[in-house]
């Protein structure tokens, strides 16, 4: 994964994240998970034998569906807790494009650290591990913060795969990708559930 | 048959299964109470890795179970820990009787510990982290009830538990690293680092604890008690797993440093705000911080002390967090779901005996003498005393800001008997007296209460008789124990 399309597909990650953070549209937000994952699935490639990195993918995708089909189910969203920072799409960009910058001086050092990690890999992970924890810092409801999860975690996803590959791992991290959304879903629709026990 | 398949999958299988008979009551308590029972014998009895003969049949429970490549394994030298992690469940589901969680805590504790013990048995054995990690997902639909939307606390526990996972998965393969090339510093140092923030996420140490009072005030005292007892005490393991696992880590005096100054702030900042708080759920959230603390000291103490008076303190502080925590589910139960000490007051009266145990075990994990801690604790400041003076003074000032809660609770205690005998002229004499001896009718709350007191007792006075199990408890870390 080097030239051109690597850089574009680090380019795309960060397009991506960027637009899941500013955007307000619970269906863009979804579009965008997803396409991240397709992205980090392009990362994962060279690292992992197709038929395992596709497990990220297929994870991925059904985390997103999981999202998307709890927020559907509900008439409005939830408000965010207590006083936070600003959310207009200005503040947010700037704060997204510090990261970027912070990346774009770490990633190249982190590459020569750990030769097993490209530079490529190095940029998309680190972007995607920033960008979730802007999110994180920066919301507070339930539906933000399990993005925020899932995006770190496929940060985290792509510098790991690059330096194991193993089978029970995969399994695990798809295990927790989905119990992130399962519990996403449970957190957005439960306030909705009338108590029974 | 494998352990694991005995261990892990039948927990976590009847686990699954109960969650279908949920509401059925006193059903799931009792069919989980007689698996973790049974468990808790067979780990106790049943060797493993030698053939048994029963009659004309003969079982053999082999040691190691593969699974997509990597081995579940838990040996001989892990009987003892089984027996602890299955005695301690056991109390737990029968405090459920008591403490009335909701229906869902029985399946989901069992499936909780299974997946606990499947985390101290894998190999490589930092897989545990992605197994914690799933563990506090599978937790959140107890802390957050239908109908409710959760609560910050909540939420901050989950990024905090997750964020443990990718440092701890990181620093597993720096340490094949650091294992090639020991003498490379800035290796060392990156992963000493990552791996410090790791167990700092994972055990709520200071500053990334925010969530433990948090999630006090907002859920159910039962469901946040066994997470505050469990997830530090297995991540502690999982801790000695790394130390006696990797010689440069062990045999470095800064990590044992490093982990009597975590353990002696998290003591001293546990004890003090616990003093502070007017809300039970809160003390508990800080006495709890300062046990874990207490737990790291041990292990600062480094060599054979450190295990075994680790070990030392485990057995007392498990029964004196469950025992503190049934009276606060009862409690929480009673008072519309808070905690708040003013409107405690009234449930402390009604209920005399749990507020003696309450008491009681609150003085245990202060570490007063006579009491099941004491001995252990006796231990560790003499250790400490050795290391630094400084550190013997913040470890006393943590634990004399429990007994002021102690003293405190017991002073609210008193003053409600107080309040009481001064309006009772104007109030329905015949019912308040009925309410005022709510749990003195009750048979389990006599059993509770004695059981309670007399172990808390019982060790602290007859301390050799529990404390022989400790060289067997460490004996699952050669390394360390040798």
């Amino acid at each position: 994964m080097s030239g051109l399309f690597g850089i574009l597909l680090v380019l795309l990650i960060a397009a991506t994240s960027i637009a899941i953070l500013v955007s307000r549209d619970w269906r863009w937000l979804i579009a965008g998970l997803g396409l991240q994952y397709l992205w980090a699935f392009l990362l994962i490639i060279p690292a992992w034998p197709l038929e395992l990195a596709a497990v990220k993918i297929v994870t991925g995708w059904m985390a997103a569906s999981i999202l998307g089909l709890s927020r559907l189910s509900l008439a409005v969203e939830q408000p965010e807790m207590g006083p936070r920072l600003p959310t207009s799409a200005a503040f947010q960009t700037l704060a997204a494009g510090l990261v970027i910058l912070v990346v774009m001086g770490s990633a190249p050092r982190l590459a020569d650290w750990a030769t097993a990690i490209s530079l490529n890999q190095a940029w998309g992970g680190l972007i995607l591990i920033g960008m979730g924890m802007l999110q994180l810092g920066l919301r507070a409801s339930p539906f933000r913060t399990m993005l925020g999860l899932l995006t770190l975690f496929s940060g985290f996803e792509i510098l790991y795969a690059a330096v194991e590959a193993s089978t029970l791992v995969a399994g695990l991290l798809a295990l927790l990708n989905l119990g992130i959304a399962l519990v996403g879903s449970y957190l957005l629709i439960g306030p909705g559930i009338e108590a029974r026990e | 048959m494998t352990s694991a398949l005995l261990w892990i999958f039948l927990p976590a299988t009847l686990g699954l299964a109960l969650l279908f008979f949920r509401r059925a009551g006193n059903f799931s308590i009792a069919a989980a109470l007689g698996l973790t029972v049974f468990l808790t014998f067979a780990a106790w009895q049943l060797p493993i890795d030698t053939v048994l003969q029963l009659g004309p049949f003969s079982i053999e429970i082999s040691p190691t179970l593969n699974l997509f490549g990597r081995a579940f394994t838990l040996a001989e030298a892990d009987r003892p820990l089984l027996a602890f992690i299955y005695l301690m469940q056991s109390l737990w589901v029968l405090g459920a009787a008591l403490a009335r969680p909701r229906p869902l805590f029985v399946p989901i504790s069992l499936l909780a510990v299974g997946l606990f013990v499947a985390a101290l048995s894998v190999e490589p054995f930092l897989y545990a982290a992605l197994i914690i990690a799933v563990v506090a997902l599978i937790f959140i639909p107890l802390l957050v009830p239908p109908g409710k939307p959760a609560g910050r606390g909540v939420l901050r526990f989950l990024i905090f538990q997750l964020f443990a996972v990718p440092f701890i998965l990181f620093t597993g393969w720096m340490l094949t690293g650091v294992e090639a090339s020991p003498g490379n510093f800035n290796l060392v140092l990156r992963a000493g680092v990552l791996l410090a923030l790791g167990f700092t996420f994972l055990m709520a140490l200071f500053p990334f604890h925010s969530w433990v009072p948090m999630m006090a005030e907002e859920t159910h005292p039962y469901f946040f008690g066994f997470l505050i007892f469990f997830l530090p005490t297995i991540a502690a393991l999982f801790l000695l797993s790394f130390l006696d696992r990797y010689a440069w880590l062990r045999d470095s005096d800064f990590v044992y440093q490093l982990l009597l100054l975590a353990g002696t702030l998290a003591v001293l900042f546990g004890g003090l705000s616990a003093a502070g708080q007017r809300n039970l759920g809160r003390i508990y959230a800080y006495a709890a911080m300062a046990g874990v603390g207490t737990n790291l000291q041990a292990l600062g103490l480094g060599g054979i002390d450190g295990i075994q008076v680790f070990f030392a303190l485990l057995l007392p502080q498990a029964l004196a967090m469950w025992l503190l925590v049934v009276p606060l589910a009862v409690f929480w139960g009673e008072n519309k779901q808070s905690l708040r000490l003013k409107p405690v007051q009234q449930s402390m009266m009604s209920h005399p005996l749990f507020s003696a145990v309450m008491l009681v075990a609150i003085f245990s994990l202060a570490g007063l003498p006579s009491l099941a801690s004491f001995p252990a604790h006796l231990s560790l400041w003499r250790g400490i005393a050795a290391f630094s003076p400084w550190a013997l003074l913040a470890s006393l000032l943590g634990a004399l800001g429990l007994i002021s809660v102690g003293l405190r609770l017991l002073f609210t205690w008193l003053a409600a008997y107080e309040v009481k005998s001064k309006g009772s002229a104007q109030e329905d004499e015949a019912g308040k007296i009925n309410k005022a001896s709510l749990d003195l009718t009750n048979l389990y709350s006599w059993a509770f209460c004695i059981l309670g007191i007399g172990g808390l007792l019982g060790y602290g006075l007859l301390p050799r008789l529990f404390l022989s199990a400790v060289p067997a408890l460490s004996a699952r870390f050669p390394q360390l124990f040798p």
